[in-house]
């Protein structure tokens, strides 16, 4: 057929079922069309023909454009791009065509060319490939109600094309084959008539609002006459939706002319009812085309992709389609008042034009680097928001004992927490009472079809249903149950409420054998893995004849040993084997998850980091046969422990916990949502919850509405959260009232410092050039370009207000002390002896043994000397502050230091020795007395800091403190200051291997009766450590936000803190610091990826920020 | 303005246990403003007198002296006629070390041995080094007219 009729030489032939839609528009030539045209449509021909390309290529190239930015996007060649494209047809237009796809790849262009003629058969749209051929008369369409259009248009003129209450048929141009309706999963885009266009622009009244320009071209629909005459259109705010419901092979529609004028002129009104039926294809599954992880999606995320745009459009017009015939939901989803699609769609866009996606280094897993897009974050209000909903019931549900193994006690909330976790093991949903059906879908009813129109017969007396997912645009006949495709769930506890425990009790409780393999489970390769269609998943033949029954746990290094001590701490001794899987020797895994024989009822436990878990992965990947146990083995569930650490769905570490096999799934994390909606993605991801595990789904319906201030995206993120996250908050209230932890209380002071003269000098040496070089930034409008040179230059104030030492550099920067340096008493007395004589040296005899003895008074401020320091000629002593000071009002009068005491000098400060009276130790060391040179500078903080901790050793002589900083410089400062003081101290940062780190701890928390302090770097040590058995946390900087102040201050406050937490905050007045401080309080959320990435963003947010650090008042 | 703990702990220690023929207390209003009475050393031409004075710590006290000052009239070489003082330890000489008693103790002493060679009062200094015993017997009539006691 296509030969005969299709005799223009370039021109595929379409096949049968394409041929009005190849050949109305084959527009390679005006001619050809012409004659074309004339062969079927006779009337026609003379009328449009003259200025059909001009019309074409003025409308075109603009639409093309309106389209173009997901083109790019679609690199796939086997995607539906084009299909809805304009059709390339007119050679004319053609060069527009070519110069904007030769940016993509290949295989698009040849859709361009050659979709409208011959292809159109072969590309079926993905989202309903199934669906290949049905008749119109197909029984099982169903009647979904009728559409009374009254201004149709005729786009003829003459009489007898239709008459009324003559049947009409309403085709998209391309479906239409001779009387016989065509697929209409096959949908063309619409053909660009050069005629139509012409007849809009004859039209100028004809009212088009309701369709934006961007879909004005391809949404035409056509009214033919029982002949097969095209005489009239669907206007195009009825179109614009009509037509995609078409294209997308969700309805037919059969019309019936009401009413029209006997004889036909082009551009008069029509009333035409539209009888439309659901086609059974509509009810299919939605596939989408591509794995989330596509090099695509990565490619361009800000762009919609082709996937995602018909998920929209279909939705959309899906929606459109049920106001328009009334239809509303009868139970389920509420779907009211949210922004329409298109509105959220343009609005997302717009946002993301003016956020230009900015790649934010983010550390990930351990020590992955990874650049994220640095989107939209969220503000606490909506956190609190969207965890709400998942908490709403929580206080109310049962509890459930722990296994007699499990040791320890759990508290109410914690059974609660076994309780829902079991039974998601489990498969039964009783812990939290679901609705039966599926949150995101609504029931409709058809409804009942009028009876003058007999063709569909499907009437039945009872009343059927269907159902529709609103966020999806899925559309189901058999009942969406609520029903859970994945067993595991999100347990997203605040910080300190004993998450390890409770994983812990679960472990213990629900075992093995009680749940059935997980048919669902992630390949380890990356084949796709997002269909809803069971069917198409690869079988895979490497399951053990044993059922999993091991548990593994993936955590950060840091955390490593503390889960394999809780584990065991809380099991009975010989109930539970816990290998951590870490470091060079690995031992065999497959051993270690095996039970020995049938009496082996121990629980085996792998706990490994993610750190080794990507290697492995990398392993696996790199070669086709490479393997690696950790992911050969099938465990019976599989842990994520600070499950953000793989938050980035494109960081190695994500793709390697996506590809553990396991038959549950936990993520546990106080922090499920870091800053952004996406951050959640990856986790659904790992939890395989479909279809959310789908990016494309997740980003059409979570991240573009939220970004468009849609409030849908957090309705469903809600929903979502419902059934898998269990989040409760310390402050968090049972049904009795109570609070369902109990934390001993938390003190918060802040203590304002003031700076010492000299170190004021200093930081206002610094302060001033750098906030001339930001005015003048500000004021050439150049400051969003010198961003990361701006923020280099804060962060040289932020150290100088810690110490000058950390700006100067080595310069100036004091001998650190060494044990060399420490001279012994009986040294001294030597020394001393030596150089004044026998009297001298009596005197310095006895001076240094009332050293010994306790506290002389100071001769300056005539307390008892905290520090006392020697005089180096003359031995007499003072206070360190006093001396200090007196020495430096001195000099500031040029004169030299001397002893306040005698007047001996000159005296300089280097020359002090420092009286160190070693504490008693555990040991049984006599205390004893350490002299040393006062060789080291101190700053305003450390002085602080050594004063606090001096005090606090006075009223605990075995007190245990936790110092934080962000500087890890600053953290050697104040180790040298520690071990001056002669306290024992640990240090705790990212520098350290994991050994070191537990060494670390573990030395902090053995018993001692002597006072310890850890240091720990605010980055390294702010999660998950449990430091307990301190009670005294000092912050020696603020952070940018306070929520990592707060969780670093968690390692000591949280659950098994049995002592009121005091924190005390170091500021210096007049500082950089008071400014970041009202940062915080400002907005908590937005800066911390700002100010720490390499390349910042570049908002005015941060820009306002800028101007509050330099600010004036 | 918080007092120092030094200020405090002096003041205290002034009441609680004076130094002899000194007193010094605190002036209501202004801790650091003190009341001061010094008995004329015995054998000295101010024997039998007391002399009131004003001492003021100043802001930056210890590290910088007090100020003290007669308001008794006295005729003394290193006293000038406004009851100023010259002693070095009131000026460059100080040092935190010392402290108010000591200053008025040293003030006692200046008493005993007026130091001509060093004056703040130079008629008087004059007098004193060339007649001295005539010096002193103004000295003497000075403080039975201004600081008996009364």
């Amino acid at each position: 057929m296509s030969d005969t009729e299709m005799s223009d030489g370039p021109l595929d032939g379409p096949p049968p079922g394409l041929f009005f839609a190849g050949s109305d528009d084959d527009e390679p030539a005006p001619v050809e069309a012409s004659q074309k045209v004339e062969v079927q449509n006779v009337p026609r021909q003379g009328l449009f023909l003259p200025d059909s390309d001009d019309d074409e290529e003025r409308v075109f190239p603009k639409d093309f454009k309106g389209k173009g930015a997901p083109i790019e996007d679609g690199q796939e060649s086997d995607l539906p791009d084009f299909e809805e494209l304009p059709r390339a047809s007119s050679p004319s237009s053609a060069g527009d065509h070519v110069s904007i796809s030769s940016s993509s790849p290949p295989p698009q262009p040849v859709d361009l060319f050659s979709s409208n003629k011959g292809a159109g058969p072969s590309k079926k749209r993905k989202l309903s490939p199934e669906i290949s051929l049905s008749t119109p008369q197909a029984t099982e369409s169903m009647y979904i109600g009728e559409v009374l259009v009254t201004n149709a248009f005729s786009n003829v003129s003459g009489k007898g094309y239709i008459k009324p209450n003559e049947v009409v048929q309403v085709k998209r141009e391309d479906q239409d084959d001779q009387g016989t309706s065509s697929t209409p999963s096959n949908p063309a885009p619409p053909p660009k008539k050069t005629k139509q266009l012409t007849l809009r622009a004859m039209m100028p009244t004809r009212p088009a609002k309701a369709s934006n320009k961007k879909t004005k071209v391809d949404t035409i629909v056509r009214l033919y006459n029982s002949r097969g005459f095209e005489f009239a259109r669907l206007p195009t705010e009825v179109s614009a939706w009509v037509a995609k419901l078409l294209d997308y092979g969700v309805v037919e529609i059969n019309g019936t002319m009401t009413d029209c004028p006997e004889k036909l002129t082009v551009g008069v009104s029509l009333m035409v009812t539209l009888n439309i039926y659901m086609r059974p294809s509509a009810f299919q599954p939605l596939k989408t085309s591509k794995d989330a992880d596509g090099p695509r999606a990565l490619f361009n995320e800000t762009a919609e992709t082709m996937d995602e745009r018909v998920l929209r459009e279909r939705k959309t017009s899906i929606l459109k389609l049920f106001k328009v015939v009334g239809l509303t939901p009868r139970a389920g989803a509420n779907f009211s008042g949210r922004k329409s699609d298109e509105q959220v769609h343009e609005e997302a866009l717009k946002r993301m034009a003016q956020h230009k996606p900015q790649k934010v280094k983010e550390v990930v897993g351990d020590g992955e680097e990874i650049e994220t897009e640095d989107a939209e974050n969220l503000s606490m209000n909506e956190l609190d928001l969207i965890y709400k909903k998942a908490q709403h019931n929580d206080s109310n549900m049962g509890l459930m004992e722990a296994p007699p193994s499990f040791t320890l006690t759990l508290r109410g909330y914690q059974k609660q927490a076994l309780l829902w976790m079991n039974s998601l093991e489990t498969g039964a949903m009783d812990a939290r009472e679901a609705s039966s059906m599926h949150p995101l879908w609504s029931q409709y009813a058809f409804p009942e079809k009028p009876d003058f129109t007999a063709e569909f017969i499907d009437l039945t007396e009872d009343e059927k249903f269907f159902y529709f997912n609103p966020y999806s645009g899925e559309l189901s006949l058999k009942f969406p149950k609520a029903e859970r495709n994945c067993r595991g769930g999100i347990l997203a506890d605040e910080m300190g409420m004993g998450k390890t425990i409770m994983l812990s009790a679960l472990i213990q409780s629900s075992r093995a054998c009680d749940a059935e393999p997980e048919t669902a489970e992630a390949p380890a390769n990356k084949s796709r893995q997002l269909r809803l269609n069971k069917a198409f998943r690869p079988n895979r033949g490497d399951s053990k004849a044993r059922t999993p029954s091991a548990t593994l746990i993936v955590a950060p290094t840091s955390l490593l040993t503390q889960w394999a001590d809780e584990l065991q701490r809380s099991s009975q001794p010989g109930t539970m084997e816990v290998v951590v899987w870490h470091g060079s020797n690995r031992l065999d895994l497959h051993a270690a998850v095996q039970n020995k024989d049938e009496d082996d009822k121990t629980i085996k436990v792998v706990v490994t980091s993610y750190g080794v878990l990507a290697s492995e992965h990398a392993k696996v990947e790199k070669s086709s046969n490479g393997h690696s146990p950790v992911f050969d083995i099938e465990w019976f569930r599989v842990v994520l422990d600070e499950a953000h650490h793989c938050k980035s769905r494109t960081s190695k570490t994500a793709k390697a916990v996506y590809a553990v096999k396991a038959r549950c799934r936990w993520a546990v994390t106080g922090t499920p949502i870091v800053n952004r909606l996406e951050d959640l993605y990856s986790l659904l991801k790992f939890l395989n919850f479909k279809p959310w595990s789908d990016f494309a789904f997740f980003r059409s319906f979570i991240t573009l509405p939220f970004l468009a201030r849609d409030p849908k995206a957090i309705e469903v993120v809600q929903i979502i959260l419902e059934s898998i996250l269990l989040r409760r908050e310390k402050n968090m209230r049972d049904t009795d009232g109570n609070r369902i932890v109990e934390l001993p209380p938390k003190e918060v002071v802040l203590d304002n410092l003031e700076f010492a003269p000299l170190e004021r000098m200093i930081y206002d040496s610094l302060y001033a050039p750098i906030k001339r070089n930001f005015e003048k930034l500000d004021a050439q409008g150049l400051l969003s370009k010198n961003y990361t040179h701006i923020l280099a230059m804060l962060m040289r104030l932020r150290r100088a207000v810690l110490h000058p030492n950390l700006v100067i550099g080595a310069n100036g920067k004091d001998k650190v002390s060494s044990k060399e340096e420490i001279d012994d008493v009986n040294e001294m007395i030597q020394k001393f002896a030596k150089g004044d004589g026998a009297e001298g040296g009596k005197f310095a005899e006895d001076v240094l043994n009332s050293l010994n003895e306790e506290a002389a008074e100071c001769p300056i401020c005539l307390d008892v000397m905290e520090i006392p320091m020697l005089l180096p000629k003359c031995l007499h002593q003072c206070c360190r502050d006093c001396i200090l000071a007196f020495i430096s009002t001195r000099e500031e009068k040029g004169e030299e230091g001397r002893c306040p005491t005698c007047s001996k000098g000159p005296l300089k400060e280097g020359e002090l020795v420092e009286v160190m009276r070693a504490q008693p130790t555990a040991e049984g060391k006599p205390p004893g007395v350490v002299l040393r040179r006062n060789d080291f500078r101190s700053s305003t903080k450390l002085e602080a800091l050594t004063k606090d901790l001096r005090k606090l050793r006075d009223q605990d002589p075995c007190f245990r403190a936790v110092v934080f900083s962000q500087f890890t410089s600053f953290l050697d400062l104040i180790q040298i200051v520690l071990e001056r003081e002669g306290f024992d101290q640990y240090r705790f940062d990212g520098t350290m291997d994991l050994k070191k780190r537990n060494a670390a701890v573990s030395e902090f928390k053995s018993a001692s009766r002597s006072p310890k302090i850890m240091i720990v770097s605010l980055k390294a040590g702010g999660v998950g450590l449990n430091l307990t058995n301190a009670n005294h946390v000092f912050m020696m900087d603020c952070w940018w936000n306070a929520a990592t102040e707060h969780q670093a201050i968690d390692r000591v406050h949280r659950i098994g803190q049995e002592k009121t937490v005091y924190v005390k905050h170091y500021l210096v007045n007049d500082t950089i610091e008071g400014r970041i401080v009202r940062i915080q309080q400002r907005k908590t959320a937005i800066i911390k990826e700002a100010f720490r990435g390499t390349q910042a963003n570049k908002d005015s947010e941060s820009i306002e920020n800028l101007k509050i650090m330099f600010g004036t008042d | 303005m918080s007092l120092p703990k030094r200020i405090i702990k002096e003041t205290e220690r002034l009441v609680a246990d004076p130094a002899p023929g000194i007193t010094a207390a605190p002036h209501e209003d202004n801790l650091r403003y003190f009341n001061v009475t010094i008995q004329g050393p015995d054998g000295s031409p101010f024997q039998n007198g007391i002399f009131k004075l004003e001492l003021f710590l100043p802001e930056e006290y210890p590290m910088a002296p007090p100020k003290v000052r007669f308001l008794t009239k006295i005729y003394h070489p290193n006293i000038d006629k406004l009851g100023r003082i010259c002693l070095d330890i009131l000026k460059d000489k100080w040092s935190p070390a010392l402290q108010i008693r000591t200053v008025l103790l040293s003030i006692q002493a200046l008493l005993s041995a007026p130091n001509p060679d060093d004056p703040l009062a130079t008629d008087v200094a004059k007098h004193y080094k060339e007649n001295e015993n005539d010096a002193q017997r103004v000295s003497q009539e000075w403080t039975q007219k201004y600081a008996s006691g009364d």
